[in-house]
């Protein structure tokens, strides 16, 4: 039985970003997992126990530095990976299918899990579109899943901590959120042993995809400015508090 | 002129204020704006949803249960195929997370999420991206074209119009592979941090997790939702719902009160876009205090009780 | 500005606030200007604060011995003042020091024996008794994980630390910094922020006072250059200083890093502050339950020297700016990890950038300087923290001897009684004019 987990290869969110040419990042800054995809894998290594002969498949749609993020997946517990790569950004609509061909080309799924999100684009549904691709039920922001015989049941967050109980017939694809579980990050053994397991490339051309739907382009990347100008609000406690509720009802206007 | 699909959300079978900031978004030049309403009283929200432009209201009912993710979803499409509509917009909230991508996926449509603007003649969306350091425009090609819209993006602006009600009964769709067991409602009372418009959120200041109690109290004084940086929520002090931030909620309230809070890149991803931010603060070199619009350098917990006071005889 | 000082202290942070504070105490008026908002805003709160004794050479060891004293004294060497930030903590952990061959352990014996630093020498099994998490075998020598033999098994055991226990760390070191201006507040002392130095003015010799970013000008017949990783900046802005020192100093950016500490192992309350030449890190608890870990600069890793401002902008690029880097995360967590095999590293690098204000020899400058009236306390290095209140009094004194009593120090080097332990330290060690000191580890160990 297979689990495949979709990671994908993001900056880092403490890093600077510099815009080049008014449309794509400058890429020489730090890369890793997407912190959703974490718990993802984390996930997927806890289920494996659960289900005979299980593997864990790590797949990565990206450029080839891309690997290490792939290391840093099997080194939390994934058995093998599969980079897809791609020599250019591309959208969500391509990624699922990129996505489903390498998956339909190397077995059958079981399961399949991602992160609810990514933190670089923030799409919110290359998930979904690779579960309505395999024709597969979805299921986005699991903070539990239990797997039984013929499903899984899963507790997607919603509003205000409110729940969705769901059960999703097997394969099914599941986005994980921030309460599924606490990231398992890897000990030096761990890392070790990942340095030996394999990432499969496969080149994007050769998966031959299209997104015959329509497509999401960048038309134009710019710097968030931030111009605040910070005022301090001075005296005691008591006059400092008067004057931040003075503020919030005639400047802000929300009391 | 385009026909303008609006998926509306309901709360506690209320419709939720921020679809009227979604619905001026879409008002444009002339375009005919469709409300989508689905297993809710439609007719109740009509005037509603009339006076910010809304010239039809599709009253939808979706089979399947109360709520159904793939069944809505599939509704949708259903009304959109029947109306002639093929732009739709909803709201960036926890259902919009859920619904809009699924439509897209069932349309196989192009899709943007929490997008702060959008020209609908261009189909271009503007939107935040890399944690909020990036303004990106993105443009969308195919037929359909589908955003999810953040909320508070754009203030209401009404519009009069006179919207009719439609009645449209969608088809049972195929079994979907999803059986709805139960919905768990959530804490009662509690204003959704991404719908908010003012937010008071403790960090590493507020040292415990019962010190939170403060910013409860300080938070119903002034109809505010509480929020924690993610620091609180890894120290165990307040749920990880609570969290604004990169890997928590993104948020844009008229007023973010930041207490105790040093002000991370990954905080301030989550409520940067925010109208005004006040921190409250002891360290006058946190970086926060060099990217807020108002900042008090002293013990929060001598000022929040006070600001509490401040408001009980505000009234 | 009508004021006029006596002294003008330029850096405010943990070196610049005790000078101030004995300068004070001694009658002098003295002024910091910082262009930070705040008392230790600067390099020192990237410091790691680490309080050990290890040190390469005699008169390292009593120095940093002596400051043992300061910090476990604190409230006392405060005189009690209040601070409304609270008091930093010294938190006496204990200090490991690794017998291995990244250190000169046995040198350090010796001057430990010699000062009469309170030492224990420890077996593996009684270090393994101590912190049970860790892999006694050898590492060495110190490699990078990109090189593959990184991941080679160990074959050697180490033979043990060396452990003192009155080291340890202090958790706050702004707060220190703060701390100490407060103290010296009550003195008189004037504190001034977001005040930029871009000139320092002179006559005839002597110096006459600085110059703010603003165009305020400050008179004081002395001027003391505490820049930190600025210092080598503000010693060109002053007439012949930089040209008439022999040691040098440049900004080295340095990264520290904050890894959880593994599952079960309550290493913030349960552990030590331990340094580790066999994987060249060391390390010590952080709030959080970190693993808080800095590295001694092992020769495979490269050194960044950067411009401070461009640096403190976030400017130069990946590796040059103030932002932790994934190849140094891995470096150092990893070493780390060799020690320690249960711990666990995240894929995020968390943790500090800042810089060392770092000598030639690594081995600070506490001297006057060419120009009459103008003073340094520089090239800390990233081991100075722990002297810092020892530097106030020794400098405070330096001053005042060449001030007041016409002491050529160049001639005659002035000769520090320290207060605790009584030992009398040649300042000349420090001097500016000195040949580089081949004794010395040339890395954070001093």
């Amino acid at each position: 039985m297979k689990i495949y987990v979709c990671v994908k290869h993001v900056p880092d969110s403490a890093a600077t970003i510099t815009i080049r040419d008014g449309s794509r990042i400058e890429e020489n800054i730090t890369f890793l997992m997407n912190p959703y995809d974490e718990h993802a894998i984390t996930e997927a290594a806890g289920l494996r126990s659960q289900l005979p002969d299980a593997e864990v498949v790590a797949v990565c749609v990206a450029g080839p530095a891309a690997e290490n993020t792939l290391r840093s997946a099997m080194a939390m517990g994934a058995d093998r990976s599969i980079l897809v790569v791609a020599d250019r950004q591309i959208d969500s609509m391509l990624t699922a299918r990129a996505l489903q061909a390498a998956i339909e080309a190397d077995g059958t799924p079981h399961l399949i899990l991602a992160g609810k999100e990514s933190i670089d684009a923030e799409g919110m549904q290359t998930m979904f579109r690779l579960a309505r691709y395999f024709g597969m039920p979805a299921a986005t922001n699991a903070v539990k899943i239990s797997l039984e015989a013929d499903g899984a049941v899963v507790e997607s967050e919603k509003e205000a901590g409110s729940r969705d109980i769901l059960r999703l017939t097997l394969p099914c694809v599941i986005g994980a959120g921030r309460g599924l579980n606490t990231p398992r990050y890897p000990t030096l053994p761990d890392i070790i042993k990942a340095r030996k397991r394999e990432v499969k490339k496969i080149d994007l051309a050769d998966l031959d995809v299209s997104s015959p739907g329509g497509k999401t382009e960048i038309l134009s990347l710019a710097p968030v400015a931030e111009n605040r100008e910070p005022r301090e609000i001075a005296g005691d406690a008591a006059a400092a508090a008067r004057e931040l509720v003075r503020i919030l009802k005639e400047e802000a206007k929300v009391l | 002129m385009k026909k303008i699909g609006l998926f509306i959300e309901f709360k506690d079978d209320e419709i939720k204020p921020a679809n009227d900031g979604m619905v001026t978004m879409a008002q444009g030049d002339g375009h005919e704006l469709f409300a989508l309403v689905v297993n809710a009283d439609a007719a109740a929200c009509r005037e509603r949803l009339s006076a910010y432009g809304v010239s039809a209201v599709v009253d939808i009912t979706a089979g399947g249960g109360a709520w159904h993710p793939d069944g809505w979803a599939d509704a949708v499409v259903q009304a959109m195929n029947a109306c002639g509509i093929e732009t739709l917009m909803g709201l960036t909230s926890p259902q919009g997370r859920d619904l809009l991508p699924r439509i897209a996926a069932v349309l196989d449509a192009p899709l943007v999420m929490d997008c702060v603007g959008v020209d609908l003649d261009r189909n271009v969306a503007r939107t935040t991206q890399y944690s909020g350091k990036a303004m990106a425009e993105i443009q969308l090609t195919g037929r359909h074209h589908i955003y999810g819209i953040r909320a508070g993006a754009v203030s209401p602006a009404p519009r009069a119009a006179a919207a009719e009600v439609h009645a449209f009964s969608a088809v049972e769709p195929t079994a979907s592979g999803i059986e709805v067991l139960s919905t768990r409602p959530g804490e009662a009372g509690t204003v959704d941090l991404a719908e908010a418009d003012i937010i008071i959120a403790g960090g590493r200041g507020m040292k415990s997790g019962e010190n939170f109690k403060l910013l409860q109290d300080c938070a119903r004084a002034m109809g505010a939702a509480v929020g924690a940086s993610r620091v609180a929520v890894d120290e165990g002090w307040v749920p990880y719902t609570f969290q604004v931030g990169q890997t928590g909620s993104k948020v844009n309230p008229k007023v973010y009160i930041a207490c105790g809070i040093s002000g991370s890149v990954q905080h301030f991803a989550g409520m940067k876009s925010s109208e005004m931010i006040i921190a409250v603060n002891k360290d006058p070199g946190a970086a926060i205090i060099g990217k807020c619009d108002y900042y008090i350098v002293g013990d929060l917990f001598e000022i929040i009780p006070e600001v509490t006071r401040a408001l009980g005889a505000a009234g | 500005m009508s004021k006029k000082y006596d002294a003008i202290i330029i850096g405010a942070g943990v070196i610049g606030t005790p000078i101030a504070y004995e300068l004070a105490k001694k009658g002098y008026k003295t002024l910091n200007v910082d262009k930070l908002p705040d008392a230790g805003e600067g390099s020192t709160a990237g410091s790691c604060a680490i309080v050990r004794a290890h040190y390469s050479t005699e008169d390292g060891v009593a120095f940093a011995y002596e400051g043992f004293k300061y910090w476990n004294d604190w409230e006392n060497y405060l005189e009690n003042v209040e601070d409304e930030k609270g008091l930093a903590k010294f938190m006496k952990t204990g200090s490991l020091l690794i017998k291995s061959q990244g250190h000169d352990w046995r040198k350090v014996k010796k001057h430990y024996d010699a000062v009469g630093v309170d030492y224990k020498e420890m077996s593996n099994e009684e270090v393994l008794k101590m912190v049970p998490v860790v892999d006694m075998h050898e590492f060495w020598p110190v490699k990078r994980p990109e090189d593959p033999s990184f991941f080679d098994d160990p074959a050697q055991m180490l033979e043990g630390a060396l452990f003192c226990p009155e080291g340890g760390y202090v958790n706050d070191p702004a707060l220190s910094a703060h701390n100490i201006m407060r103290a010296a507040e009550k003195y008189g002392a004037e504190f001034m922020f977001n005040a930029e130095v871009v000139d320092i003015r002179s006559q005839d010799g002597r110096v006459a006072g600085v110059t703010l970013k603003d165009g305020t000008q400050i008179d004081a017949p002395i001027v003391v250059n505490v820049g930190g990783p600025h210092s080598f900046k503000v010693n060109q802005m002053a007439d012949g200083v930089w040209e008439g020192c022999n040691i040098k100093t440049k900004a080295l950016r340095h990264e520290v890093m904050h890894c959880p500490s593994p599952d079960g192992y309550d290493y913030l309350n349960d552990g030590y502050h331990m340094s580790d030449g066999d994987i060249g890190c060391y390390y010590r608890p952080e709030v959080g339950n970190m693993f808080l870990i800095g590295s001694e600069d092992p020769e495979c890793d490269p050194q960044e020297w950067v411009d401070p401002d461009e640096f403190y902008a976030g400017k130069g690029g990946p590796g040059r700016d103030n932002q932790l880097t994934d190849a140094q995360w891995k470096a150092q967590c990893y070493r780390l990890a060799r020690r320690i095999p249960s711990l666990q590293v995240p894929n995020q690098p968390k943790g500090v950038c800042d810089l060392y204000d770092c000598s030639d020899d690594w081995i600070p400058v506490y001297d006057k300087s060419d120009l009459d009236g103008f003073y340094m306390a520089i090239g800390t290095s990233g081991n100075q923290y722990k002297n810092a209140p020892v530097v106030g009094a020794m400098m405070a004194d330096l001053i005042d001897a060449g001030e007041k009593q016409g002491l050529d120090h160049d001639k005659t080097p002035f000769q520090f009684k320290m207060r605790y332990t009584g030992r009398v330290l040649d300042v000349g060690f420090f001097s500016r004019k000195r040949e580089i000191n081949y004794d010395s580890s040339f890395s954070v160990n001093g």
